[in-house]
């Protein structure tokens, strides 16, 4: 690859689409999907569809006892339909025109930058309807900081979760994390004992009616091992490690993630195990707020308030890939 | 006397010929048997019968008992086994509601219009299940007086031997024994049981399990020798201020009817096994020519006498608890007047003291926590048909996760699981086999309106026999700490009845019952403990400090429905706050399901209710453990461990 000054990041200002590339790593922005549309290391994709935020963790039998569903219902549609109302464009901190046609006709084939910042601002289907931020940070070395803010407002209700949620092509072999042992929640983590786990495959905890399940609070990082692709050349390639790390160079937060081959909308959607589609993709959310999971009872006892999350409040969650 | 179908129909009619409840020891007919733990005077009837599946009473082929009776055209069926499992009837999962809801309408006998009659016996719906089965006398008990003991059937049933009547029994969770000593012969003989699916037993065991019918414990039969020890009752008195201890006997003797009363010895001796050298701490002989002695003897077979012995033990003991299980054996042996023994029965104790004191419970002077679990039988292959293998893994998964206690939800459980539990030094409170909520709850609301036993006189016996037999079977078990007079069967005067019967048999117990929280009148006469279940932290709080009448315990918390078990650190936190705050029991031990080939993939997967085309149900309210159906742990289990290990 020819690049004008190694060290820096070669940019395509597309018609549709902003490419950003460097050694090793390749990042398509997209303004058609609304957000990162490919993310190609040592020429493997990393994304299946453009990653958007999320903001339903599928539910409990114990929320459904307590009519949690009914309640903050409206968060299932705002996950699954989702709207991207602007895209802004900063190289090496300074914001630039949209670079769209015919804006881009003034660049060339030999374009670069020190860092690239793409924020897209999606709109919720939610009544009264409120706003995400998603900015993508690029750095020459290939480093992208991911921070997604929620902007809290009165009138809607509480959230299952919130936070990032990514879907890779195929199914990944497994996930190694530092964080907390076994499936944690915030009201369910005192159990936890911290350690870096490898995990084998992506599973699935065999709850008699599939729901939320897979999570880990109080992780530093996560990373993702696949080997299967699906490149129409080669159907398998040498495994290779992508790693969400939490916080940013500054500040080292933590977040929740949980990686299963299923959406929360195909959790939601079975009621047995064996309902549940072919693990064909993995599907990887990092959150920044997620819903406890209560034990009190079954029928109608809420998650004790300090693990519910409050829709008039801002979250905010950021990692760095 | 002749079976009389309309026995099912009749809350009265719940026994007949049934044997009194007895203790669980096990017996030998001599040493060298007692020593190789070689029980040669028991007979298993497990294994292939032979069975007809009928839908109601009056299609039944009523006559297969008969000695003449060709059951050429019978199926077979494995004994033990529920009848659904094996193909036969509809499986159903129902909590609450009782399992005819929609489809008949019943009220129980004297609670309204209803007489019964008919209710079960007429049922156009309400299956039976004959078995037969063929039999000759093991060599250990020909000549000797034989037993026929069922260790669960459910519901109801009526027992044939070589085409006579031999009894009749209800209560699905407890033994049921009959004399068949007249009708058996050495060989050849024709057994046969007529199991019914419901009858008025029903209306007492409406647990929120899946609800099945058949012979699905073991079936013995057992010869007893000429003299024999047919109950017993160990009452070990521990003083945890200075580690002395005494023993309380009770023995009643019976012999085989016209022979000429008992002459000879009883030997009693208390051995510590677990010590190198096998520490003698008693070592006593009872000489039953001793006037005193002889005129509490039975005459001619009767059973009603009871031997009284007390002994102090001259050293100190180590006392038992869930840290240190620590078990002594006491053996009994009758010698006859030649010297010979003629029958060896051992048991393990431990000593242990549970008291209440200043308004709160304690376990040998101590203040006792309970970091327990709720534990119906279950195996997903075989329903509440369940192994040995089963229990072994159960008490080592308790054990590994610190839960140090077992309500035995809601009857009692297989004899064997009593004794692991001793040895594990798991704490037992023993629930009577009793649960009427449909009754009294309609779709989580209190409405009494109709309620059994309630102050029903002709749903007294019955409900009180069922506390008979779970104080007498297990009384021996060190592990029992407490006795439950059942779930969620709201209270009345059987209820309070039936905890003056546990309190005055046996002081040295506490008495559960959580019903009474919803019908606080009869608070200060039903249970030891204020006991709850599901309440929030909060409302705990708010008890116990608004001057508590007693110390309190949550029979039933941390509903593990699914992913569920957040938030028990609030829970654990009352454990530093109020002193009589004693802890509780997890709901529950392990998810109800049961594996089934996928219709579509032919893969085996897990299925609850409703699965079964089974209506109405309450699906996959059946599956609420901190294992999952196949007893893997559940994620959950490492909070259980983590919080249940802080205060051990």
């Amino acid at each position: 690859m020819d690049y004008a000054d190694r060290g820096k990041l070669r940019i395509v200002y597309g018609d549709v689409t902003i490419g950003v590339h460097g050694e090793d790593f390749h990042l398509i922005f997209s303004y058609q999907t609304g957000g990162l549309e490919s993310m190609v290391k040592s020429g493997k994709e990393w994304l299946y569809r453009t990653p958007k935020p999320t903001f339903w963790r599928a539910t409990t039998d114990n929320d459904r006892g307590n009519g949690f569903p009914f309640r903050s219902g409206m968060w299932l549609a705002a996950d699954m339909f989702q709207k991207c109302v602007d895209v802004q464009v900063q190289i090496d901190g300074i914001r630039i025109e949209k670079p769209i046609a015919p804006v881009n006709n003034k660049y060339s084939d030999k374009e670069t930058a020190e860092r690239v910042e793409i924020v897209f601002t999606y709109e919720t289907l939610t009544v009264p309807s409120t706003q995400v931020k998603v900015s993508y940070l690029v750095f020459s070395d290939g480093n992208v900081r991911v921070r997604a803010h929620y902007y809290g407002k009165e009138g809607l209700p509480e959230l299952p979760a919130f936070g990032m949620r990514f879907i890779m092509p195929t199914e990944a072999d497994g996930f190694v994390y530092e964080g907390l042992s076994g499936e944690t929640y915030p009201d369910r983590k005192a159990g936890g004992v911290h350690g870096i786990y490898e995990v084998e495959g992506l599973p699935v905890t065999p709850y008699l009616v599939p729901q939320e399940c897979g999570m880990h609070v109080d992780t530093e990082w996560v990373k993702v091992k696949r080997s299967k692709v699906l490149d129409n050349r080669k159907r398998h390639m040498e495994q290779s490690e992508l790693t969400f790390r939490a916080g940013n160079e500054i500040s080292h937060s933590k977040f929740a993630f949980s990686c299963l081959p299923y959406t929360s909308e195909e959790l939601e959607n079975a009621t047995h195990q064996e309902e549940l589609p072919l693990a064909r993709r993995t599907v990887l959310c990092i959150y920044g707020a997620v819903r406890g999971v209560g034990g009190i009872d079954s029928w109608g006892s809420d998650v004790e308030e300090e693990y519910r999350i409050p829709g008039n409040r801002d979250i905010e969650v950021e990692f760095t890939m | 006397m002749k079976a009389d179908i309309r026995w099912l129909d009749d809350p009265q009619v719940f026994r007949v010929n049934r044997l009194d409840a007895h203790s669980d020891h096990k017996f030998y007919e001599n040493k060298e048997d007692y020593e190789k733990k070689e029980q040669r005077l028991k007979q298993s009837l497990n294994g292939i019968w032979k069975f007809r599946y009928s839908e109601n009473a009056m299609e039944r082929p009523a006559d297969f008992y008969q000695k003449w009776f060709q059951c050429r055209s019978f199926d077979e069926m494995k004994v033990p086994q529920h009848i659904e499992l094996a193909g036969y009837d509809k499986i159903h999962y129902i909590n609450t509601m009782y399992p005819w809801e929609g489809h008949i309408y019943r009220r129980p006998a004297e609670t309204g219009k209803e007489k019964g009659k008919g209710m079960f016996s007429q049922a156009e719906y309400n299956p039976v299940g004959s078995y037969i089965r063929k039999f000759d006398l093991q060599d250990g008990l020909k000549g000797k007086r034989i037993i026929l003991s069922f260790e669960g059937v459910e519901q109801a049933f009526y027992v044939w031997v070589n085409g006579e009547f031999v009894g009749y029994a209800e209560d699905s969770f407890t033994v049921s024994e009959f004399d068949i000593t007249s009708y058996v012969k050495e060989k050849d003989n024709l057994l046969a049981v007529e199991v019914h699916k419901r009858s008025t037993a029903a209306f007492l065991e409406d647990q929120d399990f899946f609800r099945f019918f058949g012979i699905f414990r073991d079936v013995n039969l057992y010869g007893i020798p000429a003299v024999h020890i047919e109950d017993l009752w160990i009452r070990p008195i521990y003083h945890p201020e200075d580690g002395k201890a005494e023993i309380e006997l009770d023995i009643r003797l019976s012999q085989k009817k016209k022979e000429k009363n008992i002459r000879g010895k009883i030997k009693v001796s208390l051995k510590d096994n677990a010590a190198e050298t096998k520490t003698v701490l008693l070592d006593e002989t009872e000489n039953l020519d001793d006037p005193a002695i002889q005129t509490n003897l039975p005459v001619e077979g009767s059973v009603n006498n009871v031997l009284h012995f007390r002994y102090e033990l001259k050293k100190t003991v180590n006392a038992w608890s869930n840290t240190d299980p620590y078990l002594y054996e006491l053996l009994i042996e009758v010698q006859n007047e030649k010297d010979e023994t003629v029958e060896v029965v051992p048991y393990p104790i431990g000593f242990r003291k549970i008291e209440l004191k200043d308004g709160k419970m304690l376990l040998n002077g101590k203040r006792l926590i309970i970091n327990g679990v709720n534990r119906h039988e279950w195996n997903a292959r075989s329903g509440r048909c369940i192994t040995e293998a089963d229990e072994k893994w159960d008490i080592e998964c308790i054990r590994r996760n610190h839960i140090n206690a077992v309500r035995t939800c809601h009857y009692p459980d297989h004899i064997s699981w009593y004794y692991r539990c001793d040895q594990a030094g798991i704490y037992l409170m023993a629930e009577t086999n009793l649960e009427t909520h449909g009754s009294w709850q309609k779709m989580g609301a209190t409405e009494p309106s109709w309620n059994v036993p309630g102050n029903i006189e002709c749903w007294r016996a019955c409900t009180l026999d069922r506390a008979v037999s779970n104080f007498e079977t297990f009384k021996n078990h060190t592990s029992v700490l407490f006795w439950s007079l059942g779930n969620e069967s709201y209270a009345g005067n059987v209820l309070r009845e039936m905890n003056q019967y546990y309190k005055e048999k046996d002081p040295d117990r506490l008495v559960h019952y959580e019903g009474v929280c919803h019908n606080r009148s009869y608070e200060d006469v039903i249970s030891d403990m204020e006991s709850q279940m599901y309440t929030s932290p909060e409302n705990v709080k708010e008890y116990l400090e608004n001057n508590p009448k007693k110390s309190f315990l949550l029979c039933e918390y941390m509903h593990d429905m699914g992913n569920s078990l957040g938030g028990m650190e609030s829970y654990i936190r009352l454990l530093d706050q109020y002193d009589n705050y004693q802890g509780g029991f997890i709901w529950d031990y392990m998810d109800q399901a049961l594996w089934v080939k996928d219709e579509v993939t032919g893969r085996e997967v897990l299925r609850y209710g409703g699965d079964f085309d089974d209506r109405p149900s309450d699906y996959e309210f059946s599956g609420n453990g901190i294992l999952f159906a196949d007893r893997t742990e559940k994620p959950a289990m490492q909070e259980v461990r983590h919080y249940y290990g802080l205060r051990r």
